[in-house]
């Protein structure tokens, strides 16, 4: 684009740079900086008026220190001045100095604009291209406002030169990034579109990026495009090298332009005129064979073009996923890059294989290279490559296939690198688990896994295979020999024992008839682990020692040494002392039965989530792909999948302590209570269901503190004190995760009239929450008015790189506001009286939904915010209250009276106010209540 | 833990697994500049590079198991030489041995003088902040003891200065010193560190230094000063900004010792600010000219006599420029060099006994110089 620079370098720039480049030291530099400053003051401040040339050459000295790292405060004056210059290179360098060094709050940026503005409407398209570069390069908000009317006005006029159209679509595509409002709508939509037919392929493909940019904003409006586009490709793609001179690159029409209209495509849908769809089918076929003849070149340059447009074509045809014929014509010449020897193609294609994979149409195609991917698998150098592989290896996997791709990925496991060693293992082991026809073979793989690569194999695994055992009977025997087997081996991973600790405690019994595996073979065996693990194993193996106790009372003997041991009942950590001491006494009840109740057999897992699923979801960088795959999972997969969020079976497989019937129902509760003493509810509390918060917001009609919202992940308590019209909520944010919380940020609103009627102030809070940290956010409230509806909550975070967004409505409603008064029963009954007129009463005659407790229902009035009154009413059973609602403009009044009639279970609530609307939307607060 | 410093382009540094005390590594490292300085000049990369092997040879002596062996040049230069393995006779060999690992690592016997001479060198560097208004922030002396000593046999040296602890020690013993005249005359020194040759148990118990000195040149000791320090140059500023496009600077110098004196290499260095665009200058005496690479005016004097006067008037032209940060008129600093010592130390006597060879004090011929440099010498302006 730019024009040579003529002859006239600048010597005295040439010299002072290659001074700087001579420099020995930072301090020489810093020196000939210094005094080249000090140079180019004085000449800025002499008398004498410094030509073209020389500030061209200052301005650009001041640049290149700048550029170097050093502060230039001044220079800025000299550099506009060089904007008015009618040489190129002068204005070429003050252009430069001024997108680089002038900051947009200047007070020089009105000299600037009028510059700009000089420049646009100049003759000469090289002065326009500079100016539209320089609105470019600056792209700020006051840009978009100066010249957000003259830019758009460029790009569609007829007597635009193309150069200059081709730089007023990029200037306004940096523009509308900036502010989307820069361009205008109605009549410009057709004109832009229409930049697509335009002769020069220039401006095509300049508009064709300013195009992609306003689609992903505002897809309909622009949906003109898409035959546009249609036929625009078609005739690139059917044009031969020879048409397109200029565009041709290495025997390839237009390839960035083709790339861009086909990444165009991929913003709609396939197009529903059949005519423009059956161009576009063809053009991709048109694409899909051209890969397949002989090259034009033998340079890189000419097939890397060639298979980027190929790669581009392929997405729109997996983008689209309706032509069975093309999806399996694009997996074919995919399968054909396998083995390709570059590098970068092998990698392409396997991961858009991965997408293939995951259509309907195109699986059984992407099937038929499953050797070929096996093989990448192992011969591949490159890691990425493999990585990609493993997906497609994942991706392709079902039911014929599964044995066989689970053996090679698990061999494969042995030798693969360790950077992706935890996510193989998470794959083999859903895998293993989707497809097990034979769970047996499942444990298998399981184990073989932990064997294999015990370090990367997470929690969620073992803790899956254990729920899958305990669930299926039919397996249960084998796993118990299976384990017993492999913990034979001399050496074995902590996960092995871990897994072998929980089985044979649970199942044990099942091999104990063998000789090979009497129970204190068994013992034996998993207790010359005990020493190597860690002492969260070793929690878990005294608990299997336990329940050994009860299944096998001959080694009951030997277990209690073992408990009894001083590495145990005095161990340092708090959790192994209680465990052992606890199993002691436990193992020295008299009674049989007790112990047996006590260690049952872990009842069934409630079926839920698949946890490594869960794991392999929250695995960050995965997240997009992986999603992607799910949605397109069969639905019988679904089911399997469903929606019951995170579920991490921790708790429930270590502390079978506590999950363990606790005996309420047992005669001899007292022993019990003693040894259970210490043991505190956790897996009830822990395992609150995630429960809808509607029934939490009712809750605090009576009552100011308590429990919003609670799920896995965050806890949302609320604290609140009211008095008069004024009101203050403390909301209390825990994060119950082991991860921070980011991007943590709450948002209170008044939707439409409650804005009115009641003022929410509300304090910031942290951007982030600490693993298992709560923060306190302060909100005000005044009530105005009398109003119904409830403040909306809206928490956003980030939570393992998903966004999470929660809506819930603050308690804040109009009986928060009650002052109780007390009063007599005459004055009642008279103020009652002269609240009489009908729309001053409401009255609600319901059954009774919760038991009819008088106390209770005091309770309730009382924290309704009314004074409750007694031996008013004539009849003892009946409650009457008074209270005053205090708002900023007014204060209502309120009286009510409800009438239980036991026999019936029915209530009647009448409650009256001295403002209208009042009463009623108190009867409707209050009678859920009851 | 990694300690390390520069060197004009060489990095010492040394690694120790344990926390230990890093001035004694600093220390270290610090002697082992100096002993390399001592036997191949200037460390730079080239002498480094060409000394490998002595360097190692060197190390292997300084620092066994990392716990610091002899660092004294005189003891190392008498086995560990540049010009390839002499061949020592036994019994040089074995006086050798005897010499490093005895009681006096620092000198060996049988050393012969024709002139039993010794120099002392009494060097101090001056810090000082001072405020625009001629207050005093901050000042201190920074000073060392540089013998050299070409002595016959082993003598021992007593070394007598005015530190009043000293001096009182001295005054309980004879009293007959005017406590007056003594509190004049006597400095307090606020910390001090002697070379390895003199006899702390003593100095502990009375006060007095007395050691036998290695031979050649050694830093008998160092010390340190914060009290009474008589200021050689007075610096008065006065800076003037006439609108935003001017700035007049007018810099006294006073000279504060006693007229006899004369002072060498002055330089006084006025920064100016950023923007400066041009400068006119006008001095007495004397040379200034306006670096502009160092943004300051620097202004040297090769002489000066006490108790004179002298003045520097600049004129600054500035530039205006679009940046709202302030100059933040950074102090002027000078450098100088004074034959006197500015804390008021002073040596009292140094006698040398050599019970062994027939020379008495009175034979030595002894040489004291005082100078006083500038360290960090600034005043805000």
């Amino acid at each position: 684009m730019m024009p040579a620079v003529r002859g006239d370098g600048m010597r005295g720039l040439a010299v002072f740079i290659s001074d700087i480049r001579n420099c020995k030291s930072k301090e020489a530099e810093i020196k000939r900086i210094n005094k080249e400053l000090a140079n180019i003051r004085s000449k800025f401040k002499g008398d004498k008026t410094l030509d073209g040339y020389q500030k061209k050459k200052y301005v650009c000295k001041l640049l290149f220190i700048f550029l170097l790292g050093h502060d230039i405060d001044f220079g800025h004056m000299e550099a506009v001045n060089l904007l008015s210059s009618n040489k190129y290179t002068e204005k070429q360098i003050g252009y430069l100095f001024i997108s680089v060094l002038v900051d947009s709050t200047s007070d020089l940026m009105k000299l600037i604009i009028q510059s700009i503005k000089n420049d646009l409407s100049s003759r000469n398209p090289v002065h326009v291209n500079l100016a539209l570069q320089c609105i470019a390069n600056i792209g700020s908000k006051e840009m978009a406002d100066s010249f957000g009317n003259e830019i758009p006005k460029l790009l569609v006029s007829g007597d635009t030169m193309d150069t200059v159209k081709q730089s007023a679509a990029l200037c306004l595509l940096r523009l509308f990034r900036t502010q989307p409002d820069v361009i205008p709508s109605g009549e410009w939509t057709s004109r832009i579109i229409h930049l697509l037919n335009d002769q020069h392929m220039g401006v095509v493909t300049a508009a064709c990026s300013l195009i992609d940019a306003l689609v992903k904003r505002n897809p309909d409006e622009y949906k003109g495009c898409i035959s546009l586009a249609v036929s625009r490709l078609s005739r690139i793609v059917t044009a031969s090298y020879t048409d397109l001179q200029d565009y041709t690159y290495y025997f390839v029409p237009a390839p960035w332009l083709s790339v861009k209209l086909l990444r165009l495509l991929q913003n709609y849908p396939p197009p529903d005129d059949p005519g423009v769809k059956g161009r576009l089918n063809e053009c991709l076929e048109t694409i899909l064979n051209k890969a397949q003849e002989p090259p034009k070149s033998k340079k890189v340059q000419h097939s890397n073009a060639k298979n980027s447009v190929l790669f581009e074509a392929i997405s729109l045809i997996i983008h689209s996923d309706s032509e069975p014929n093309l999806l399996v014509r694009a997996c074919n010449q995919l399968g054909s890059f396998l083995s390709h020897r570059e590098t970068n193609l092998r990698y392409l294609a396997l991961e858009s294989m991965c997408l293939l994979a995951t259509s309907e149409l195109s699986h059984e195609a992407v099937k038929k290279h499953q050797e070929t991917v096996i093989n990448a698998l192992k011969t591949e150098r490159d890691v990425s490559v493999r990585q990609r592989a493993v997906d497609l290896l994942y991706a392709m996997c079902d039911k014929t296939n599964a044995e066989e791709i689970v053996q090679e990925m698990l061999h494969y496991l042995e030798t693969a690198d360790y950077s992706i060693r935890e996510e193989m293992v998470l794959k083999v082991a859903i895998l293993a688990e989707k497809y097990a026809a034979d769970y047996t073979w499942y444990v298998d793989v399981i184990l073989n896994l932990i064997r294999i690569a015990g370090d990367y194999v997470s929690e969620e695994v073992w803790y899956r295979v254990i729920q899958i055992v305990v669930n299926r009977e039919d397996v249960q025997g084998y796993a118990a020999k299976t384990v017993f087997e492999a913990l034979q081996a001399p050496a074995c991973h902590e996960n092995m024992v871990k897994v072998g600790g929980y089985i044979l405690g649970e199942f044990g019994n099942l091999i104990a008839g063998d000789a090979r595996s009497t129970p204190i073979i068994q013992f034996r065996l998993l207790h010359s682990k005990f020493h190597l693990c860690s002492p969260m194993t070793r929690a878990l193996l005294l608990s299997t020692y336990v329940k050994f106790i009860n299944l096998f009372s001959e080694i009951k003997g030997d277990i209690q040494e073992v408990l009894k041991a001083d590495t145990n009942i005095r161990s340092a950590d708090a959790e192994l002392q209680q465990r052992a001491s606890e199993y002691l006494n436990l193992s020295r009840m008299v009674s049989q039965d007790v112990l047996a109740t006590v260690l049952e057999e872990m009842p069934p897992f409630p079926e839920r989530e698949s946890s490594i699923l869960a794991k392999l979801k929250k695995n960050p960088w995965r997240q997009g792909d992986t999603e992607h795959k799910e949605s397109k999972m069969p639905p019988a997969i679904m089911n399997h999948t469903n929606d019951i969020k995170g579920g991490v079976a921790a708790d429930d497989i270590l502390d079978f302590k506590a999950s363990a019937p606790i005996p309420d129902r047992q005669g001899d509760q007292n022993i019990l209570h003693d040894v259970f003493s210490s043991i505190s509810n956790g897996p009830q509390a822990a395992h609150l269901p995630s429960t809808s918060h509607v029934d939490n917001l009712n809750k605090f009609v009576c009552k100011n503190n308590g429990v919003l919202f609670e799920n896995d992940i965050i806890q949302i308590g609320i604290k609140a004190e009211f008095r008069q019209n004024l009101g203050r909520l403390g909301i209390f944010y825990g994060n119950k995760t082991t991860m921070p919380l980011q991007g943590f940020s709450t948002q209170i609103s008044c939707s439409g009239s409650l804005a009115l009627k009641l003022m929410v102030q509300a304090k910031p809070v942290d951007p982030v929450i600490e693993a298992g940290a709560q923060i306190q956010q302060l909100v005000n409230v005044e009530s105005i008015d009398d109003f119904k509806e409830h403040p909306g909550l809206v928490v956003t975070f980030m939570y393992s790189a998903v966004q999470q967004r929660l809506d819930l409505k603050l308690p804040v409603t109009l009986n928060k506001f009650f002052e109780p008064t007390e009063m007599n029963s005459e004055s009642f009954f008279s103020r009652w009286k002269i609240l009489s007129t009908p729309s001053q009463e409401s009255q609600h005659i319901f059954k009774a939904t919760k038991p009819m407790d008088p106390e209770a229902t005091a309770n309730k009035l009382t924290g309704f915010g009314m004074q409750l009154l007694p031996n008013i009413d004539p009849n003892p059973d009946n409650f009457v209250c008074a209270g005053i609602i205090h708002s900023r403009n007014q204060q209502v009044g309120c009286l009510l009276r409800l009438e239980p009639n036991k026999q019936a279970q029915m209530y009647r609530l009448t409650i009256r106010a001295s403002k209208d609307t009042v009463a009623g939307s108190l009867l409707e607060l209050l009678y859920p209540e009851f | 833990f990694h300690l390390n410093f520069q060197r004009a382009n060489i990095w010492l540094a040394a690694v120790t697994k344990q926390n230990v005390n890093a001035g004694m590594v600093f220390e270290f490292l610090y002697k082992m500049v100096d002993l390399m300085q001592a036997y191949f000049g200037k460390v730079t990369e080239e002498n480094v590079k060409n000394n490998f092997v002595l360097i190692y040879e060197l190390l292997d002596e300084l620092l066994d198991y990392g716990y610091p062996q002899n660092t004294d040049t005189g003891a190392l230069k008498t086995f560990i030489t540049q010009q390839g393995i002499k061949s020592q006779s036994k019994e040089e060999q074995a006086q050798i041995t005897s010499q490093v690992t005895g009681q006096i690592g620092w000198r060996r016997e049988g050393i012969k003088y024709r002139r039993n001479e010794l120099f002392l060198d009494v060097l101090e560097y001056v810090n000082l902040l001072m405020s625009a208004q001629g207050q005093v922030l901050s000042s201190h002396v920074a000073g060392k003891v540089v013998m050299k000593s070409y002595l016959s046999g082993m003598p021992e040296c007593k070394f007598g200065i005015n530190d009043k602890i000293m001096l009182e020690a001295k005054g309980k013993s004879t009293t007959t010193d005017d406590p007056s005249r003594a509190g004049k005359t006597s400095i307090a020194i606020d910390d001090c560190q002697f070379h390895q040759c003199v006899k702390l148990s003593k100095f502990e118990s009375e006060h007095s230094i007395s050691f036998i000195p290695p031979d050649g040149e050694f830093e008998l000791m160092r010390y340190r000063i914060t009290k009474d320090i008589s200021l050689p140059f007075r610096i008065i500023p006065l800076v003037r900004e006439v609108g935003r496009s001017r700035l007049e600077v007018k810099v006294v110098l006073k000279s504060n010792f006693k007229a006899t004196l004369l002072a060498q290499k002055i330089e006084v260095r006025i920064p100016t600010p950023l923007n400066t665009s041009g400068v006119q200058l006008i001095c007495m005496k004397g040379k200034a000219k306006y670096k502009a690479s160092d943004n300051a005016i620097v202004w040297k004097i090769k002489r000066m006599a006490g108790m004179k006067e002298s003045q520097i008037s600049a004129e600054i032209d500035l530039l205006q420029t679009d940046s709202k940060k302030k100059w933040n008129r950074p102090p002027i600093s000078m450098n100088f060099e004074v034959p006197y010592a500015p804390s008021g130390f002073k040596v009292r006597y140094l006698k040398v006994f050599e019970p062994k060879l027939n020379y008495s004090d009175h034979d030595v011929i002894k040489w004291v110089r005082y100078i006083g440099r500038s360290g960090l010498y600034e005043t805000r302006c």
